[in-house]
């Protein structure tokens, strides 16, 4: 007996311990429930947890013992010099050896073990001749872990066992060598817990000492080579055992070369691969969760924080128990798709599902999931949503591109306003950068909802929380009081819930600002009253949580019936489509023509829905099957909350679940030749938001705020307002596919901005800008607006406010413009307008680069009617008849008719 | 008598070699007819006309533009298991090969396409059955 402990007594201490905790793991492993019975075993029975970390530990320092005691060997220059039918068995007993590891490995049937499988199954089979039976003999039917389990606790130790005997002469180890082996197990076993992988975890890894061989793995497109190479590696072995001379020496130097290449590998493949595979360092945004995930593990608490009947009670969550739902059992408000029965708490709260003492369970623990930031961990793993988590980074409430873009634009720090842009690459300091994270970049959804509570007015950002979070109203009331008293944890007990649910209050926040789409929507326009100047007791006003006073002006017609945003818009706008739009209006597709349409419908049937259409609308509305929905015609939408039934086409609120029936155009749109090229918008938008009179400068001294990174900072930008109106919007030109169309527009950017303060040496520090920009008011009247609204209107042409008058003198006709604002001295044009009455503007003059404003020859033809209106009511005949045929009314004018001067030269030629 | 012992151990050597060999031939018979009994299988499904790809532990069924078409989900470099689709893209989880939504590789190591099997619909449209 030996007097002293060398590496190989030591290896076969840690196999006397494989063999005994081996035998008393297998008294709670279920082999046909493998993943069930560990999990049952890590969280109601702290004893087997030991026990299976005691077996765990001793094979894994059982196996570096060995290749310790093998080590011990090749740096020697001295042969070993075994029989060779015993050195042949002792190279087989290293491959025997990796295989009861493996299959140890693989009786864990996680989400590793069974890829892993996958692998080793390949890879045996592309063995040549009997690489089909040998794979199939080794681990049997996929899907069942029998024959795994019986080479693991039989075959391969059998002969490790005999190997043992037969090479060490002996099987029990000395006492001494237990004795520390022991020592080191229980230390080991206690406050390492064997690993188990979660399932959301998207980082696939074999056992540490395979990462290196996944790593060889990954860089061979024929990896049935790697099979040469291993029966390379157990010849060098053998030769190393029982060789001598050269050959010896020679295999003993290329195994330690290869160990320690292997090491490397092995390095690479645990610290530096994540998801995928792919290359992960410290530092970059997934590497905590895909790479250091993989090494979380607890001590073992054997007195868990539950009872063992709760425990019992709790459920089988994805084929295993999890710890958190057996305390948190009794908390109610999910939707059944998030129910904790059904998914747990882990699969969007992370922490540690196999825990048990809440200090465990929630150490590395999402408190509010959902966070872009979080949302691949969340509601993004695999097995929920994560083509949606993988598209809304490119969707514009993401990326703010259009916000982004025109900004620099104006600064002139741009030449264009349509260049893709992304709010997370705005890392400059430029002056347009800080104007944008002191005065805009908050909206987006990537800026993180950091405390619990519902979404409000003031809610930014908050990634999918944003539009799916909602508290009934005994979790507000829980929440509430938690606010109150932070030791009352009734809201333990209500939980918020994420649900289709998505209300117009969840975009309130973000589109009660610049647009305005949802205040103007409910008919809200901003005022610049001060809180303390709102008129009390009013209904006609109303105050938003930050102090903004709106005043009441019409609704838009489909507020009034009950629709909500959602229901215009699809998911696939708000969610994006995965692709990288400049600005809204490219990224959105529903139009009114898609529900208000004359002639044959735009249809897709039930069964072409996409599956995301098709699951929402099944969630929202039950069974789709026979369905026909409408359908956008841009980009082919199906608006599921639509169907066409004979020869009626219907919308159903996906709030109230009232259902309309969708009216056709009015027969003036349908058969009206005049106004082809006129959005619906541009009539039917009662009021837009407007204002003038801005200005920007930058102020050193102001508190400022860094809305990207949340931090208070010195010096702000600010801004100093004008007044706001509410009035009918101007019109403007949009050109797309060579294609005019006549849209709303506002005086978007009259501003100036000065720039001496932000950066002295600016050669041009003060820039004025007139940009009107093109608008979706979200204002909808039943009733368009009138003729003169348009043709004898001087806002609606871009002059600006004021008085338009045709004057007629003898047989002259002129119009003239007095306009209500002074002349700006940067340019000479009214504060409000967008160009000179009966000029021509070019140049920089909208936020887009295909809105332009009339010119001098479309300002005629719109005048033209206009001086007819100037005599002849709108519903007059001659006026009806000009809606269809306006050059034959032209032709047959009344000696009284005396039309604009213009007209008159360019008939007579001059 | 030496000439005997000879014989004898002669006789043992061939009788164990010819046991041996028998056992191998029985393992690769009773094997290779398990295999082939697990192997030959026809499965069923549900089917989802609106899903464009779904996943099965051992199938991806496509369904794009009217065709059912099914791939294997086992990576065709190691046979891992493929279990989700990003952007248009399979993926392999172990070593990070995709291949695009027609089985073909795009990034290795893979090189080869998915296996395809023989698919049809059930004449009511709800099932798709996949001959392996």
């Amino acid at each position: 007996m030996p007097s002293r402990s060398t590496y190989g007594s030591l290896s076969l201490a840690f196999f006397s311990f494989v063999l005994l905790s081996g035998i008393l793991l297998a008294i709670p492993y279920n082999v046909d429930k493998p993943y069930t019975s560990i999990s049952e075993m890590l969280i109601m029975n702290p004893w087997a947890s030991f026990v299976r970390n005691l077996h765990f530990w001793s094979s894994q320092l059982f196996l570096i013992f060995s290749f310790l005691h093998l080590y011990d060997h090749f740096h020697r220059k001295s042969k070993i010099g075994l029989k060779k039918a015993m050195a042949f068995r002792l190279a087989i007993g290293v491959l025997i050896i990796f295989l009861a590891m493996i299959t140890g490995f693989l009786l864990k049937a996680d989400a590793d073990s069974i890829q892993a499988r996958q692998i080793l199954f390949t890879l045996t089979e592309r063995i040549p001749l009997v690489g089909k039976i040998l794979a199939f003999s080794l681990l049997g039917k996929e899907g069942n872990f029998e024959l795994i389990y019986v080479h693991h606790i039989a075959t391969f130790t059998i002969f490790i066992t005999i190997i043992i005997i037969e090479h060490a002469k002996r099987l029990w180890p000395s006492p001494q060598d237990f004795f520390i082996a022991f020592l080191i197990l229980i230390g080991i076993s206690y406050f390492w817990t064997a690993p188990l992988h979660d399932t959301m975890n998207p980082a696939v890894k074999g056992p540490w000492y395979f990462v290196g061989f996944q790593e060889i793995l990954h860089w061979m497109t024929h990896p049935e080579w790697s099979v040469l190479f291993i029966t390379l590696l157990i010849l060098l072995i053998y030769i190393v055992n029982s060789g001598q001379g050269k050959a010896m020496f020679l295999s003993k130097r290329t195994l330690l070369i290869f160990t320690l290449f292997y090491g490397i590998l092995t390095l690479i493949g645990l610290f530096f691969r994540g998801e995928n595979w792919q290359w992960s360092f410290p530092g970059t945004k997934d590497y905590k969760y895909t790479v250091l995930h993989n090494f979380k593990t607890e001590t073992v608490n054997f007195s868990p924080t539950f009872s063992e009947t709760d425990a019992r009670k709790s459920p089988v969550i994805m084929d295993r128990k999890e710890s958190c739902v057996i305390c948190h059992k009794d908390t109610h408000g999910f939707t059944d798709s998030h129910n904790p029965k059904a998914i747990g708490c882990f699969s969007c709260h992370g922490g540690n599902p196999f825990a048990t003492k809440k200090t465990q369970a929630h150490k590395n623990m999402i408190l509010i999931p959902g966070n872009l930031e979080n949302s691949r961990q969340s509601c993004g793993t695999a097995q929920c949503h994560p083509n949606i988590t993988e598209r809304i980074p490119t969707s514009l409430m993401s990326t703010l591109s259009g916000m982004i873009s025109v900004d620099k634009y104006v600064f002139g720090e741009q030449k264009s306003p349509n260049s893709l842009t992304n709010v997370n690459q705005l890392i400059g300091h430029s002056a347009a950068d800080v104007h944008l994270k002191n005065l805009c970049v908050r909206c987006h959804l990537g800026n993180a909802k950091t405390e619990t509570g519902p979404i409000t007015d003031a809610s930014r950002g908050g990634g999918c929380l944003a539009c799916h979070l909602n508290y009934n109203p005994k979790a507000d009331t829980a929440w509430q009081k938690h606010q109150q008293n932070q030791n009352d944890t009734t809201y333990l007990k209500y939980h918020a819930s994420i649900s289709l649910q998505v209300n117009d209050n969840h975009c309130f926040g973000c589109h009660s600002r610049s647009g305005r789409i949802s205040t103007n929507y409910q008919g809200w326009h901003e005022t610049t009253l001060l809180k303390s100047e709102m008129p009390k007791d009013s209904i006609h006003y109303r105050l938003v949580e930050d102090s903004r006073v709106f005043k009441k002006e019409p609704a838009d017609v489909h507020h009034s019936l009950g629709m909500q945003c959602i229901d215009c818009h699809t998911s696939y706008e708000l969610m994006g489509d995965g692709k990288h739009y400049a600005h809204e209006e490219n990224q959105e597709v529903v139009q009114c023509i898609d529900c208000h349409f004359s002639g044959k419908p735009h249809l897709t049937p039930a069964n072409k829905l996409t599956d995301e259409s098709a699951i929402i609308s099944s969630l929202r509305f039950g069974s789709i099957t026979g369905k026909k929905y409408l359908t956008t015609h841009k980009r082919n939408q199906a608006l599921i909350n639509t169907w066409y039934k004979n020869d009626t086409a219907f919308l159903i609120s996906k709030k109230t679940k009232k259902v309309f029936a969708i009216k056709a155009p009015a027969k003036q749109c349908q058969r009206d030749n005049a106004h082809k090229d006129v959005s619906c918008s541009a009539c039917h938008s009662s009021w837009a938001p407007t204002c003038i009179g801005c200005h920007n400068s930058y102020d050193p001294n102001e508190p400022g705020f860094d809305m990207l990174r949340n931090k208070e900072e010195k010096g702000s930008w600010v801004e100093y307002t004008g007044s706001y109106l509410a009035q009918l919007p101007s019109l403007g030109m949009r050109i797309e596919n060579e294609k005019e169309e006549i849209i709303p527009v506002i005086p978007g950017m009259i501003l100036s901005i000065d720039l001496s303060n932000f950066n002295k040496k600016l050669h041009d520090s003060l820039l004025f800008r007139r940009l009107y920009a093109p608008i979706a008011p979200h204002t909808t009247s039943k009733t368009s607006r009138d003729c003169k609204s348009c043709h004898n209107n001087p806002t609606a042409l871009g002059y600006g406010s004021g008085k338009l008058t045709y004057v007629v003198k003898g047989n002259n006709g002129t119009f003239v413009f007095y306009p209500l604002y002074e002349n700006n001295k940067h340019d000479g044009l009214p504060e409000d307008a967008w160009i000179g009455f009966l000029q021509n503007r070019t140049g920089m003059v909208s936020t887009r680069t295909n809105v332009k404003p009339f010119t001098v020859e479309e300002q005629h033809k719109i005048l033209l009617v206009g001086a007819c209106l100037s005599c002849h009511k709108e519903n007059s005949k001659v006026m009806k008849r000009s809606l269809n045929d306006f050059s034959d009314v032209l032709k047959h004018l009344s000696p009284r008719c005396i039309l604009p001067d213009w007209y008159s030269d360019k008939k007579s030629g001059h | 008598m030496s000439e005997n012992k000879h014989t004898r151990r002669n006789f043992l050597k061939i009788a164990g070699g010819l046991i041996g060999l028998s056992a191998v031939g029985m393992w690769a018979e009773l094997t290779k007819n398990q295999i082939d009994l697990l192997n030959k299988k026809t499965v069923t499904f549900p089917f989802n006309p609106n899903r464009e790809i779904s996943f099965t532990d051992e199938f991806i069924i496509k369904n794009s533009e009217g065709k059912v078409i099914t791939y294997s989900a086992h990576c065709t470099h190691m046979g891992c298991i493929i279990n989700k689709e990003i952007n248009g893209k399979l993926i392999c989880p172990c070593h990070g090969s995709e291949y695009n939504l027609n089985g073909i590789p795009v990034k290795g190591p893979a090189y080869k396409p998915l296996e395809k099997f023989k698919t049809t619909l059930s004449t009511d449209q709800k099932q798709v059955i996949i001959e392996t």
